[in-house]
């Protein structure tokens, strides 16, 4: 009897275990079954993966439709042109980083696929594009495995020898970079959102690219551009990436680049521009940085027009000499807030005077990472004009033609009538008491 | 007990402490209006920082010179004789009245910060545990430099004297250290840099301040250099702990050691 009662449960235990076979096949067999550009719809339930779609097809999932790989491989691998993936949630690829190649949730090799509302979690990359083009990719959500880890997982978005691909609105939250293309071109990027990661973007040898209105945010590093030419970054938001050596934006070894309308808020670099040449930086607002721009000397012809560089504790820092930069283009120069104060006697909008900036800072900052933690601090401005008694200042900057800005009301009126209340409120104070006082023996007094 | 509400009916009567708490309610309204347009997700860490870095031009002069008023009236008043006739030593008068002093002004900036929440709330995303560190930064400058300012109170004959001292040691902390490592800091090698981190580490501001900075994980400790790693060999908590205990240990002696009565001798 119990030998009978063993078996049993043997056999019901190796039916349990072959049931999650069974669900992986069956998604496996249901895309094979499916004919050239068929849909197939998924229920509100966990598939096992890992699947390879093998033709074109369209894939729609439901609110909770999750596909879970074995933890060994790609889970969705598509070898097929034309695959719509939709409303899905992609999880668990492999994560190791000992095999030739590097998985992903969702890998595509082939052209004009279109993934949209697919959430990945627990994956090495999130979705992985290889030599595969005009693909679009929108509304995903990526999830990485956030700071602790970062080193030891993938990016976001991996874009390899891919060209003319579309990435629309797209959420990429702790994972290597947000977004990483690498030998691709043409392609464009508008609506992202990319937080927590090293680099929110990152180009390398990716030429002709152009990402718009997307934010960058709490990275390491915002866009880093290296080795790239003719890409364009346009009104763009890069906020609060605020690490001892983090950026907004980094040119390296980058050419033609088109910066512009781009908000750089509250990084520890606005722009960190070295070895890259003949950038436009055009009608940027870089505020509240600790330093504005930061520009080696083996960077030259960078033009900076038309910019707002404002209440930043160092505007520009120039390090390792004077590279041949502009900071004007046709006669129009930037706005340098209220720590430049600019005369207009003829009122075309043009400072009478240079705005120059000079700093006796260079080689300390450039010599010692210490001097960093400094940076904050209220004794630096003076000991940079202490310091350029003894030392000759450099300068760091020369706008000829500095741009002067009508001064627009902000919320200075809430501050005055709040001040106004305060004052009040101190008058009829002195001659109120403002809560019942007890002297001695408990009279009142 | 008996001090704290001895200390409340005196300073309630008094103008000092209502400015000050208005002047730092006024700059962190201001500065909530002006952060208003700020991202949901990212803007309490903006607000937390900005809140910062003004708080530090007004809480350490606030607490300098409402410490020391508040023990140079015990002596003007004549009220530190009539307390030292009856049982009181002084060590034992200054340990509750810094207790005193320091619920006073603790209580009502911490109980400001908690009440402004409430507007943030609705403006961004709170992260209860970096807004609780920025709270504790500020009790931790409140407490270094009341306790500073009780020092100056002990020591000073004359009102001229508490501005004088609380003017130069604001001045020290607030330019001065900073300046005189920044003169050496061109100098600093992997060999010399732990004893720098000490010094540097000694200005409460700077001790505060990364504390909170990396409670917000604006300073990742994760990807460090080695004369970075050097620099950092406590964790940023600790460094302030031992910084405010530092200080309340030393001024309290001082202001024990070297307490004068008022007036000339």
């Amino acid at each position: 009897m119990k030998r009978c009662i063993f078996l049993l449960f043997l056999m019901l235990l190796l039916g349990s275990l072959n049931l999650h076979a069974t669900y992986a096949e069956d998604l496996q067999s249901l895309l094979d079954n499916l004919g050239d550009g068929e849909v197939l719809h998924l229920e509100n339930k966990t598939y096992e993966g890992n699947i390879v779609i093998t033709k074109p097809m369209e894939i729609v999932g439901s609110e909770d439709t999750v596909i879970r790989g074995d933890g060994l491989g790609n889970v969705i691998s598509i070898e097929a042109p034309g695959v719509k993936l939709k409303n899905l949630t992609v999880t668990n690829s492999s994560m190791t980083r000992n095999d030739a190649e590097e998985y992903a949730a969702i890998k595509i090799h082939s052209d004009g696929n279109i993934i949209n509302n697919v959430t990945i979690t627990d994956s090495f990359h999130g979705i992985y594009l290889s030599q595969a083009h005009e693909n679009v990719i929108e509304n995903c959500h990526i999830i990485g495995l956030g700071d602790g880890t970062i080193g030891g997982q993938g990016n976001g978005l991996h874009i390899y020898f891919s060209n003319n691909n579309l990435f629309k609105n797209n959420f990429v939250d702790g994972a290597r970079d947000g977004m990483y293309f690498e030998y691709s071109n043409d392609s464009e990027a508008f609506g992202n959102y990319l937080t927590n990661n090293r680099y929110g973007l990152h180009y390398m040898y990716s030429h002709d690219n152009t990402f718009k209105e997307n934010i960058f945010t709490s990275n390491k590093g915002g866009a880093a551009v290296m080795e790239s030419f003719r890409n364009v970054l346009e009104n763009n938001q890069f906020i609060y990436n605020y690490g001892h050596k983090s950026f907004g934006i980094l040119l390296l070894m980058a050419n033609d680049t088109v910066i512009e309308n781009n908000t750089l808020f509250f990084n520890q670099r606005g722009l960190y521009i070295d070895s890259s040449t003949n950038n436009l930086i055009q009608n940027n607002h870089i505020v509240q940085n600790h330093i504005g721009i930061e520009l080696w000397a083996s960077s030259n012809e960078q033009v900076f027009t038309l910019n707002k560089i404002e209440e930043n504790i160092i505007p520009v820092f120039t390090l390792g000499g004077q590279g041949r930069n502009y900071w004007n283009k046709d006669g129009q120069g930037n706005f340098w807030g209220s720590d430049f104060p600019v005369i207009d006697l003829d009122q075309n909008k043009i400072g009478d005077v240079p705005v120059i900036y000079q700093s006796s800072l260079t080689e300390l900052i450039g010599d010692q990472e210490l001097t960093y933690l400094f940076l904050k601090s209220p004794a630096i401005k003076i000991y940079d004009k202490v310091n350029q008694l003894f030392n000759e200042p450099k300068i760091m900057f020369e706008d000829s033609s500095p741009i002067v800005m009508d001064k627009w009301i902000n919320t200075y009126w809430v501050w005055l009538m709040l001040a106004g209340i305060f004052v009040l409120f101190i008058i009829v104070k002195g001659r109120f008491l403002l809560c019942t006082m007890y002297g001695r023996n408990g009279r009142k007094m | 007990m008996h001090y704290v509400w001895k200390e409340w009916k005196e300073n309630v009567k008094g103008k000092g402490l209502w400015i000050s708490f208005g002047i730092i309610v006024l700059v962190s309204l201001f500065l909530l209006f002006k952060s208003s347009s700020l991202s949901f997700e990212q803007g309490i860490y903006i607000l937390q920082i900005n809140l910062f870095d003004m708080m530090i031009y007004l809480i350490p002069i606030f607490c300098l010179f409402l410490g020391a008023f508040s023990l140079f009236q015990e002596k003007e008043q004549k009220t530190l004789i009539m307390l030292l006739t009856r049982r009181d030593t002084f060590t034992g008068f200054l340990l509750k009245k810094t207790i005193a002093v320091q619920t006073l002004l603790i209580i009502p900036i911490v109980a400001w910060f908690l009440i402004y929440l409430l507007p943030i709330k609705f403006l961004f995303e709170i992260d209860f545990i970096s807004y609780g560190a920025l709270i504790v930064s500020f009790i931790c400058l409140t407490l270094v430099f009341t306790q500073l300012g009780m020092m100056i109170g002990s020591v000073s004959r004359s009102i001229m004297q508490i501005v004088g001292f609380a003017v130069a040691i604001w001045f020290y902390f607030f330019f001065l250290h900073d300046f005189i490592l920044l003169s050496f800091l061109s100098d600093v090698s992997y060999d010399n840099v732990k004893f720098f981190s000490i010094v540097y580490f000694l200005n409460p501001i700077s001790a505060a301040r990364i504390f909170l900075e990396s409670a917000l994980g604006t300073y990742n400790f994760d990807h460090m250099s080695k004369l970075l790693q050097t620099f950092m060999w406590l964790k940023p908590g600790i460094f302030l702990l031992i910084n405010v205990c530092f200080y309340m240990i030393v001024s309290f002696a001082i202001g024990v050691v070297f307490h004068r009565k008022e007036g000339k001798e």
